[in-house]
């Protein structure tokens, strides 16, 4: 990826060079302009690559929000090679990696890192969401027991059986019993 | 500690004249029921602040600046002179730190700097450090607005292609696009951003909706000129001095300043992470101070302004001609197609503190439009992140040093461009849900 208002920034042919011998056959350099999402959506690439201090780097942000939920690594490469900023970086979860890009032989090394990470962190964030959300469940399913107790006068164990009935009799899940009790009586 | 001098004074009839010119509903009774204790006129200056934080802050004795070196990013646009003016003027050092403005070439830059600590806070969107909040699209971390930096003073430019074929505002623009229809490309300069959701009201409340019938996109400023010129884009909407820029190079012309979408409307704050706040409050009080006395200065007169348009056209700041920043900053508008004006609603950097309060009603706004352009998925508890991301703990402590008064509320109304009335006291899901053109 190449800012156009920049001259060169990243070194194009030596990341080239090393991605090609990292063994990306399909290599392509594009511009960060307008055409960019267009080209990203019809490419699907599996990385992209980006100088660290471009301004086309928002540009990127746009594609990165609008696939929100399919996410795909970038990398960074900037002149700095900065083990502190490296380190910074990855604690931040930044699916970025931050390196000297004039060295062909480090292209390699570095994609294999950064791409480790993603995997890691999309396994990551995977693993939140869904603890985020049962916690979620837990919270309304909990509310909708309690609104149950108090306006029925139910026992937990009652209040917790009749909105599971509740949802199997209107093929439900839990999570949606619970939500209606509370749209009714919350 | 110093007390502060004047008691709490009315604000600058900005309130007032909300409800009055805007026709907004009067404030909410809950107004003066969460701001009870600020109205008390003349109280002591410590029972404004937060007995928690004031324990924080002065328990050992001192109220020395943390970490007296701080970094603060910022992106070379007209409304980052508060933050160049406080170093520049030495009114960091007054408050015990030294600043050192950071020149970031892009918005995505400025956030993985503040997220990753290599900046310790910056000039930043407002949408912007919400998004980080709730993890829009990237990293997620607990963030702070520690101030609003300005109001007002962005805007939206067509191309001169469409101005050729009689395009002159919103309304012709929805004309015209219905008349000869073709892929229409508006640019903005952050998903998340200010720009992007005054861009998005503004199409909308034309009648144009924004994701459906045109094409969005997120460009950086620099390219915004070059692309409108050789026709690549319809129209964009970013700071200044771009828009003036793009009329001096004869290639569009202004179709709207955002605060005739909403007058008074925020802008970019002063934002760092939750993190720097909890570990170096006095650091973060005196940032606040100091750009909160450069934003006075540069509000206090016509020859700031001209000074300080001066001091940020340097290279090292937003590198351009100084007429180019100045014109619009003291109010001087053309609209490249003839029109003239002085606008007395431009761009402020302070009105007396009114322009630099975070109120929480602002944050909320910001989620509520991402909530309607579907960059949020669920509606996030408005008031709650609201109030743990605008830190007017630190604000307060800030303004007392730099004798600025505060608003008798947190929350302030107002009615944009569509008459549609923003109270976030009343239903912030309802609000979000309400508009006819969302995703």
């Amino acid at each position: 990826m190449r800012d156009p208002l920049d001259a060169d920034p990243l070194n194009v042919d030596t990341i080239r060079a090393g991605l090609a011998a990292a063994g990306f056959s399909e290599v392509e350099t594009v511009d960060a302009d307008l055409a960019l999402p267009d080209a990203i959506a019809a490419r699907q690439p599996d990385l992209i690559i980006i100088a660290s201090e471009s301004a086309a780097r928002d540009t990127v942000e746009h594609v990165c929000v609008s696939t929100q939920h399919a996410p795909r690594p970038i990398v960074l490469f900037t002149d700095n090679d900065d083990a502190e900023r490296i380190k910074a970086a990855l604690t931040a979860g930044i699916t970025a990696y931050i390196v000297d890009g004039l060295r062909a032989e480090r292209v390699k090394t570095v994609l294999d890192v950064a791409y480790a990470r993603f995997q890691l962190d999309q396994a990551l964030r995977a693993e939140l969401d869904a603890t985020r959300l049962k916690l979620t469940e837990r919270k309304l399913v909990e509310r909708a027991k309690g609104l149950l107790m108090q306006a029925r006068g139910l026992s937990e164990d009652e209040a917790y059986k009749r909105l599971r009935t509740m949802a199997m009799e209107r093929g439900l899940k839990l999570i949606d019993a619970a939500q209606r009790v509370i749209d009714v009586m919350g | 500690m110093p007390s502060r001098p004047s008691p709490d004074k009315p604000r600058r009839p900005a309130l007032a004249a909300d409800a009055v010119g805007h026709g907004a509903d009067a404030p909410p009774a809950s107004q003066r029921r969460r701001r009870a204790p600020t109205t008390a006129a003349g109280t002591s200056v410590m029972t404004l602040v937060d007995p928690a934080v004031r324990a924080g802050a002065w328990a050992a004795g001192s109220d020395a600046p943390e970490k007296p070196e701080v970094r603060i990013g910022f992106i070379p646009l007209t409304d980052c002179a508060s933050v160049v003016m406080a170093a520049a003027l030495g009114l960091d050092r007054k408050h015990g730190i030294r600043i050192t403005p950071t020149r970031e070439a892009s918005w995505a830059g400025v956030r993985d700097k503040l997220v990753n600590g290599e900046l310790d806070a910056a000039h930043v969107l407002y949408g912007l450090v919400y998004g980080v909040q709730l993890g829009i699209g990237g990293p997620r971390k607990d963030m702070a607005v520690l101030m609003n930096l300005n109001h007002n003073g962005q805007a939206i430019s067509l191309s001169a292609k469409l101005a050729d074929k009689g395009v002159r505002d919103g309304a012709s623009l929805r004309a015209y696009m219905t008349r000869e229809p073709r892929q229409y490309t508006f640019a903005q300069t952050f998903p998340t951003g200010t720009h992007a959701m005054w861009l998005y009201y503004w199409l909308a409340a034309n009648g144009i909706d924004p994701l459906r019938e045109a094409r969005a996109i997120t460009v950086p400023p620099p390219q915004m000129v070059t692309n409108m010129r050789v026709g690549h884009m319809d129209g964009f909407c970013a700071g200044e001095p771009w828009h003036a820029r793009a009329i001096a190079d004869r290639i569009g012309f202004t179709a709207e300043t955002t605060q005739g979408i909403w007058r008074d409307h925020p802008e970019k704050t002063l934002g760092t992470t939750a993190e720097f706040v909890q570990r170096y409050p006095n650091t973060a009080r005196a940032m606040v101070a100091a750009v909160l006395e450069a934003s006075r200065f540069i509000d206090a007169s016509a020859s700031n302004r001209r000074r300080t348009a001066e001091t940020i056209a340097a290279p090292s700041y937003v590198d351009t001609d100084t007429d180019l920043i100045l014109d619009r900053m003291l109010g001087r508008y053309a609209n490249g197609l003839g029109r003239t004006w002085d606008d007395p609603e431009a761009m402020r950097f302070h009105g007396d503190g009114e322009a630099n309060y975070p109120y929480l009603s602002d944050g909320m706004w910001f989620l509520t439009q991402h909530k309607r352009w579907g960059l949020l998925k669920e509606h996030p508890d408005y008031l709650a992140v609201a109030r743990k991301v605008n830190r007017i703990d630190v604000y307060r402590q800030a303004a007392a040093a730099a004798q600025v008064a505060l608003p008798a509320s947190d929350f302030r109304t107002a009615k944009l461009m569509d008459g549609v009335v923003w109270d976030a006291s009343r239903d912030p899901k309802a609000y979000a849900d309400g508009f006819a053109i969302r995703a």
